[in-house]
């Protein structure tokens, strides 16, 4: 479908403007979020809880309750279609096929009256031409791909006889399972022990090499961004602050809130003084500020950034940031806000 | 799975023992006496003690009540001091109707309830919702006895579609059967139906908001399938337990259906041994019925075990 990508990557998913509310609140929940995803690359879309990241994959999958969510604006091509008004029946023809998407909490997420193998035939017969038979077969062949041991014992098993890292598996499994052109994992290791969540990480990692999907990897947490991403957003308050190449990004970050985040990772070489935090909370959808979303906790503010909302600007090729400020003076750094 | 219906049955032995020696001291403890009730308007005194004699009932209680349980672990519970029948005859006359009359109760009330509960939890907050959760309440404030004396004067009296009152047994007239029983099972059906699409629609409620719910809609099944596979099918087990409660009530407390519809079932023969102070059938027929109770959460509990795959590895 994508033959020209190599050449000219046109992208696999091109959100514009995304801009959605729940009924019950006065602010929007996701504010003109505008991305773009190529065949085979891994966005992470980061921020803290509550940032609108998890709603924003949810309703690019058309997986959102509608009401009380609503989508006000905006458009997610994918395919050349935009999935945000797509027919349901059409949208139900895409997900689990063309997309798919693994959850926070492994422990839930798989129905526990089934077998987990008949739980990944289940997708593969919903989208393919295939006999239950072939399709048990693909389930034992992804259980392999995932790393299970002893797949074919496994592939009668219940929920509940597995661990939390196996269930994970079990839906990457799932998800993979019609070789999906993206593949959305929200925090697909938040929920999960250290060591598990390293291995999960990696498995994904090695799984989109050999599948070429694209991924949209959502986190609160820079190092998987670090781990896995190719292109890095950072969200705050529902809207993207900045966006860019996870190098650019992290060497160079330009945005207030970024620089804070960065600022939040305890590192090694710097053993001396307290950890940073950012100051103040992040503002309910009903108390957002006017103008930059940020300001009331950013110690560069001024008037002018509560006056306006600052559009997110091209610093350089493919490096954009939504601060009045940016380019951030090099040796900008967020002492200012020791808590 | 055997062992597991084996150690249930063991359980429910004490429990049963339990329950035998309650209502046997309870029925002593109550005022009135047998004896009397018995010799009608004869009160002459050696006639009483005649008949204290002969029904045992100068014996010390617990030399009655082994009496009485020792005959029960045999199948015989006495014979019934008004009609002289056995009082095992009589209940197997009596409880063969009432279990018809509540099986096709319950029918009617899944038939009604589930769908109801379900589409209205599917539905919840729109107009359908509304309107089930009114009729279901609606359902639950009508009185048995009115409904039943409605549905005689306009099916019966106005339109003649159905008789009014009587019994068939299904083994000899299988269509008569169910014209006879219909309007009774439709009456406590209807009533059972209210209370089980209230328990189905907050099940479902539970389920629909599961974790799992989402990823199978994240797979692209359509909505039914979503809905009953995914959801219904774990929102099962606590429905089950409701129609174990339900089936249970219904054995013991169909007497004022019974009544008014004049089906020779249990609840009328409790009524009645009652009123007579017919001692030996009132402690059968509440035995019986705590059997039945047991039995009944027995399959409830085998069906629980089908349905759960986590509790048959935890066996």
């Amino acid at each position: 479908m994508h033959s020209d990508a190599d050449s000219n990557p046109s992208p696999l998913l091109a959100v514009d403007n995304l801009t959605l509310r729940f009924s019950s609140a006065s602010g929007n929940v996701v504010d003109g979020v505008s991305f773009s995803v190529s065949p085979g690359e891994t966005l992470c879309i980061v921020g803290e809880s509550g940032c609108g990241k998890s709603v924003t994959a949810l309703s690019l999958m058309g997986l959102l309750p509608m009401p009380p969510a609503q989508i006000t604006a905006g458009s997610a091509m994918f395919d050349g279609k935009d999935l945000l008004r797509m027919p349901r029946r059409e949208m139900a023809a895409i997900r689990g096929n063309r997309m798919a998407m693994i959850f926070q909490e492994p422990m839930t997420s798989l129905n526990p009256a089934y077998r987990i193998g008949d739980q990944i035939a289940e997708v593969v017969l919903r989208h393919r031409p295939v006999t239950r038979k072939q399709a048990r077969a693909r389930a034992l062949e992804m259980l392999d791909r995932v790393k299970i041991p002893a797949a074919v014992k496994r592939l009668d098993d219940y929920p509940h006889q597995l661990s939390g890292g196996m269930r994970q598996r079990v839906m990457i499994a799932m998800a993979l399972a019609n070789d999906p052109a993206l593949l959305i994992a929200d925090e697909p290791t938040t929920a999960l022990d250290v060591t598990i969540q390293a291995q999960i990480l990696q498995l994904i990692r090695t799984l989109q090499e050999e599948t070429g999907t694209a991924l949209i990897m959502i986190t609160h947490d820079l190092g998987v961004v670090a781990e896995v991403g190719d292109r890095v957003a950072v969200m705050y308050a529902g809207r993207i602050v900045e966006q860019g190449s996870v190098d650019d990004v992290f060497i160079d970050p330009q945005h207030p809130y970024t620089l804070g985040l960065m600022s939040s990772i305890p590192s090694l070489s710097k053993r001396e003084g307290r950890l940073t935090t950012i100051p103040g909370m992040v503002p309910t959808v009903d108390t957002m500020p006017p103008g930059c979303r940020f300001a009331p906790r950013c110690p560069f503010a001024g008037a002018e950034c509560k006056a306006a909302v600052p559009p997110l600007t091209d610093l350089s090729p493919g490096h954009a940031a939504a601060c009045i400020r940016a380019p951030l003076e090099a040796e900008a750094h967020f002492d200012g806000a020791v808590a | 799975m055997l062992s597991y219906i084996l150690r249930r049955l063991a359980i429910a032995i004490p429990t049963l023992i339990l329950v035998s020696m309650f209502i046997f001291t309870l029925q002593k403890i109550l005022p009135g006496d047998p004896a009397l009730a018995l010799a009608g308007e004869e009160r002459d005194a050696a006639a009483l003690e005649f008949i204290r004699e002969k029904y045992k009932l100068n014996d010390p209680i617990y030399e009655q009540y082994l009496a009485w349980a020792g005959g029960a672990l045999k199948g015989d519970l006495g014979i019934s001091l008004r009609t002289n029948q056995p009082v095992t005859e009589l209940i197997g006359q009596k409880l063969p109707v009432t279990i018809q009359l509540a099986v096709m109760a319950i029918i009617i009330a899944f038939i009604i309830g589930i769908p109801m509960g379900v589409l209205s939890a599917v539905k919840k907050g729109t107009v359908f919702d509304y309107i089930a959760n009114i009729v279901a309440l609606s359902g639950l404030s009508i009185p048995n006895f009115w409904l039943g004396i409605m549905l005689i004067l306009l099916v019966s009296v106005n339109l003649g579609w159905l008789p009014a009152s009587g019994y068939v047994s299904p083994f000899i007239d299988p269509l008569r059967s169910l014209e006879t029983m219909i309007m009774p099972a439709f009456v406590l059906g209807t009533a059972l139906a209210a209370t089980l699409m209230r328990h189905t629609r907050s099940a479902m409620l539970g389920v629909l908001r599961a974790d799992y719910v989402r990823t199978a809609r994240s797979k692209g099944l359509g909505e039914t399938v979503v809905v009953i596979k995914h959801a219904f099918r774990n929102a099962l087990l606590p429905i089950v337990t409701m129609t174990a409660l339900l089936f249970g009530e219904l054995l013991a407390g169909a007497v004022l259906t019974e009544q008014i519809f004049t089906i020779p079932g249990f609840g009328k023969l409790i009524v009645d041994a009652v009123f007579t102070r017919d001692y030996a059938v009132v402690q059968g027929v509440v035995l019986c019925t705590a059997v039945g109770y047991l039995l009944i959460n027995l399959v409830a509990d085998i069906v629980y075990f089908l349905l759960n795959p986590r509790m048959r590895s935890v066996l």
